[in-house]
């Protein structure tokens, strides 16, 4: 009887052959052809803090890798006539400063402390400035200063400067001067331009946009717990007005892109980490006690009130909730816990408080978005309004907007929601959306801004842009 | 030698090539020649392994004879993914899930008979790239179970018999899944568990002439109380080490379905038999995989609930055995199985989907005493699209399409005398 040749080759063989029956098992499916739709191949981003890919209070070259717009670039790049992407790219490894996690309180609210950044290459500083000295910071020029980048998201940008001559013309920095360092360093030395028209030279090479500008006007005033600056609902108006500047150039010939609608503030975790009575119900569980957080009267100076369900405590100021601080009490000092005594009240500046800020604040957010027009002043148009006029197409149909809802993302992500089986909320640090300056976005953060603007791409023109797989980028830009 | 082999792969696998039966986590018929008959065997006297599936068959090997019939099974049940919105494939990585069965029958008398099985009914092996889209919903989950089936037959007149047996249940259950909250791409979590059950198994088996025969079956579900489970996390950051320890005990309960079976069996010609199967399984006994973890150290003790809830889920097998000489027998079957597993609990722990399937088997004798047995079978399972909920947070998926496809290979021997 004849044996089967069982030799080292031969096994070998059988192997490979087995292995092949079995990996040719595999069911097959068709993936679908990532397409565009539309020309894709000069993007420009405009924007402020969140197009600038800022992440825990600063940029690094590695926060700019992960801006929204530089991962939409490279999602479109996927896809066929997606182009290069030009960003004001920071040298590797440098940075503006940032803030990092320092440890968690006992309370659980997580403390950060602020790192300097390379890129730092002079300071102002404005000792009179609102709510207490206030650094300004300038940064090493971008390498694109030459010609303008794409990404012209800048920090901190407010829509009421962008026709501000000199904004980024370093003889503006002074103390207390209309000067803003990340347009600065965007731009040529000494070059008075201003954002707009630095848009408006930029935009005319562009074949797409995406514009999401507005947010920057209101942090400074939420940020100082609406004791710096003065905003009433009437500041919509000028807002309206400047984005409609901005958005005349970026859809001139008719150019595509995506205007996004900015989130309700209440679901940036400055506020939401901070809702009075779920302060209030933590604390109590922490001290067992039953006290309650009292703020000022914002109508009564030197009288408290007890919080309610919508004041908001800034985040910030979270973790000195409940220390004892020595208060005058008649003729004696007194060593009394932080807002859980009715003598010694939250201060207005770490409180927003319901009536004569929140309600002003998401009014002004919702007629910038899409609040109705006045007929005696019709050309002030909210940001729905305006995509409608450029006859920009629907975005979402099953709510037939024009623009991006980003306000869904930021509130869907607030009551947790699960991506592939990890599990974002708006909490700092865990949760993995938001950065430790509780108003910029993660790494993951900006992927999933970016994919609602892929879902919206993809809905509008007909298009095949494969989303990001969120899980896989880091969770910080640190 | 080899190359004839490779002109075979698109038959099996464009066509089919053979089938195991079974819905849910059935690992498919026990036994090489009922495998090759695709399943349908509550009324099938050629081949022992019929005693796990009827123990009414038993009475019927009442007779001078011992017979044992022992074999292996092995089962590649492999799946492939195309993320919904980012149009990324993904095929598992190849794993065998592997099987057996030893079964043995003595007659004490003339009507009674005593029989022994022992099977692997339920078990798979998923393991995905651990790089995956879905990493931190599973990388690799395995069940194994073993279960052991005295049985007692009774020949109750020329025609009628019947059988109970009890069945002695053993489980393996292992899990692993990425931390995708956390950086470090090796952060994870892994389970592994074992326990025991038990449950009955009951039939009938009857003969209206010599070519017409008939069987129905019902065995109970089967609960592993699975009691000394381990939880290990890995590169957990150190701020997280409250809420993630490092292992933590859990206790777990897996649940097997009841099946109800009935069948006939038709000799056609005096060489050609043809079977019919037709079997509802009680997947609905799987609602949640639920975990009790016990408190380690400061971390209170919890509770995770993973959400299944099946449904039970019929199956239609169609068998047939060809006697192509004193020696050499054929099989081939076809089955239909629906899928327990609704389109809203889609999970790629365990896929699943409505299949078809064929196999083909043969039995030769290799002297009177001895008979080599082997089969194949290949499902192919419709294409599932999972819809995911980001808003609900507690049901961990990933959303996309799915498709399986399962080969199961056995040989074995059978021995009488």
């Amino acid at each position: 009887m004849k044996h089967f040749p069982f030799t080292l080759s031969g096994r070998a063989g059988v192997v490979a052959a087995t292995a092949l029956l079995l990996n040719a098992c595999a069911p097959a499916q068709d993936t679908p052809t990532p397409t565009t739709g539309i020309d894709l191949s000069h993007y420009l981003a405009v924007g402020d803090s969140y197009t600038a890919g800022l992440s825990a209070g600063g940029l690094t070259r590695t926060s700019q890798d992960y801006s929204f717009p530089n991962l939409l670039a490279q999602q479109f790049a996927l896809a066929s006539g997606g182009g290069s992407f030009v960003q004001p790219t920071l040298e590797a490894g440098t940075g503006t400063g940032y803030f990092s996690l320092l440890d968690y309180t006992a309370t659980g609210l997580p403390r950060t402390r602020r790192v300097a950044g390379a890129a730092v290459r002079r300071t102002v500083v404005n000792p009179t400035a609102c709510g207490g000295p206030d650094t300004v910071r300038l940064f090493t020029r971008s390498a694109t200063a030459g010609a303008l980048p794409q990404n012209l998201g800048v920090p901190g940008l407010r829509l009421s400067q962008i026709e501000v001559a000199g904004l980024g013309n370093e003889t503006n920095a002074t103390p207390g001067g209309a000067f803003n360092p990340y347009f600065e360093r965007l731009l040529p030395a000494a070059d008075s331009r201003t954002y707009l028209g630095a848009v408006t030279t930029a935009a005319s090479s562009a074949t797409f946009f995406t514009f999401f500008q507005g947010l920057d006007e209101l942090m400074p005033y939420i940020r100082s717990g609406g004791t710096c600056g003065s905003v009433s609902l009437a500041l919509a108006d000028p807002m309206k007005t400047n984005a409609r500047k901005i958005l005349d150039v970026l859809t001139a010939n008719g150019h595509k892109g995506l205007i996004l609608r900015l989130p309700d503030i209440r679901t940036l975790p400055l506020l939401r980490q901070g809702q009075g009575k779920s302060v209030e119900a933590r604390l109590q569980a922490f001290y067992k006690d039953k006290a309650t957080i009292y703020i000022e009267s914002p109508f009564a100076p030197g009288t408290s009130q007890p919080i309610t369900e919508e004041d908001y405590i800034l985040a910030t100021a979270l973790p000195r909730v409940g220390q004892l601080t020595p208060v005058q009490v008649g003729g004696s000092t007194l060593m009394l816990p932080y807002g859980r005594d009715e003598r010694n009240p939250l201060r207005n500046a770490d409180v927003l408080d319901k009536v004569s800020e929140l309600n002003v604040l998401t009014g002004i957010v919702t007629a910038y978005n899409a609040g109705s027009t006045n007929p005696s002043r019709p050309l002030i148009l909210s940001l729905e309004s305006l995509a409608k006029l450029y006859k920009m197409p629907v975005v979402d149909p099953s709510v037939s907007l024009y623009t991006v809802d980003t306000g869904a993302l930021f509130a869907n992500v607030g009551n947790s929601v699960a991506i592939g089986g990890v599990v974002y909320s708006s909490e700092p640090v865990r949760g993995n959306f938001f950065s430790l300056d509780y108003y910029t976005l993660t790494p993951r953060g900006n992927a999933l801004l970016a994919n609602t603007c892929i879902t919206a791409i993809n809905k509008a023109y007909q298009a095949n842009i494969p989303a990001i797989d969120v899980n896989r980028l880091p969770t910080t830009a640190q | 030698m080899r190359q004839p082999l490779l002109f075979l792969i698109p038959v099996f696998c464009g066509l089919t090539a053979s089938s195991a039966l079974a819905s849910g986590y059935d690992s498919g018929p026990q036994g090489a020649r009922v495998l090759g008959l695709g399943g349908a065997s509550t009324a099938y006297i050629n081949s022992i392994a019929g005693l796990s599936t009827n123990p009414g068959l038993l009475g019927q090997w009442a007779d001078s004879l011992t017979r044992v019939s022992i074999g292996g099974i092995g089962q590649v049940r492999r799946g492939s993914f195309v993320g919904q919105d980012t149009y990324q494939r993904t095929d598992q990585e190849l794993a065998v899930q592997p099987g057996g069965y030893l079964y043995a029958t003595h007659a004490l008398n003339k009507r009674v008979a005593l029989g022994l099985a022992i099977t692997t009914p339920y078990g798979y092996h998923t393991k995905w790239p651990s790089t995956w889209e879905g990493r931190s919903v599973i990388q690799e989950s395995q069940l194994s179970t073993y279960f052991v089936q005295p049985t007692v037959g009774i020949r109750l007149n020329d025609n009628f018999s019947a059988g109970v047996g009890f069945v002695y249940a053993f489980g393996k259950y292992t899990q692993r899944r990425a931390l995708g909250q956390y950086d470090d791409p090796t952060a994870q979590t892994q389970l592994s568990a074992s326990g025991s059950g038990f449950g009955v198994n009951a039939g009938l088996y009857g003969r209206s002439g010599d070519n017409l025969s008939f069987g129905i079956s019902y065995r109970s579900s089967v609960q592993l109380k699975m009691n000394n489970g381990t939880l290990t996390t890995t590169g957990v950051p150190a701020r997280d080490a409250s809420v993630a320890p490092a292992s933590s005990d859990f206790t777990t309960r897996i649940s097997m379905p009841s099946t109800l079976s009935v069948g006939i069996a038709d000799h056609i010609t005096k060489k050609l038999l043809l079977t019919f199967d037709f079997s509802l399984s009680g997947w609905s006994a799987v609602d949640s995989l639920k975990l009790s973890v016990a408190a380690t150290g400061s971390t209170p003790a919890r509770n995770q609930s993973s959400v299944r809830r099946y449904e039970d889920a019929l199956s239609f097998r169609i068998g047939s055995e060809y006697q192509v000489s004193p020696k050499l027998t054929l099989l081939g079957g076809f089955h239909y199985d629906e899928t327990p597993v609704r389109d809203e609990y889609i999970n790629p722990e365990f896929l699943d989907a409505n299949r078809v399937g064929v196999s083909a088997g043969l039995s030769y004798q290799l002297s009177t005493r001895l008979a080599l047995e082997g089969a194949y079978s290949f499902d192919y399972g419709q294409l599932r699209t999972a819809r995911v909920s980001q808003v609900d947070e507690k049901v961990a998926n990933v959303a996309g399409t799915y498709r399986i496809a399962v080969n199961t290979a056995s040989v074995g021997i059978a021995v009488a005398f």
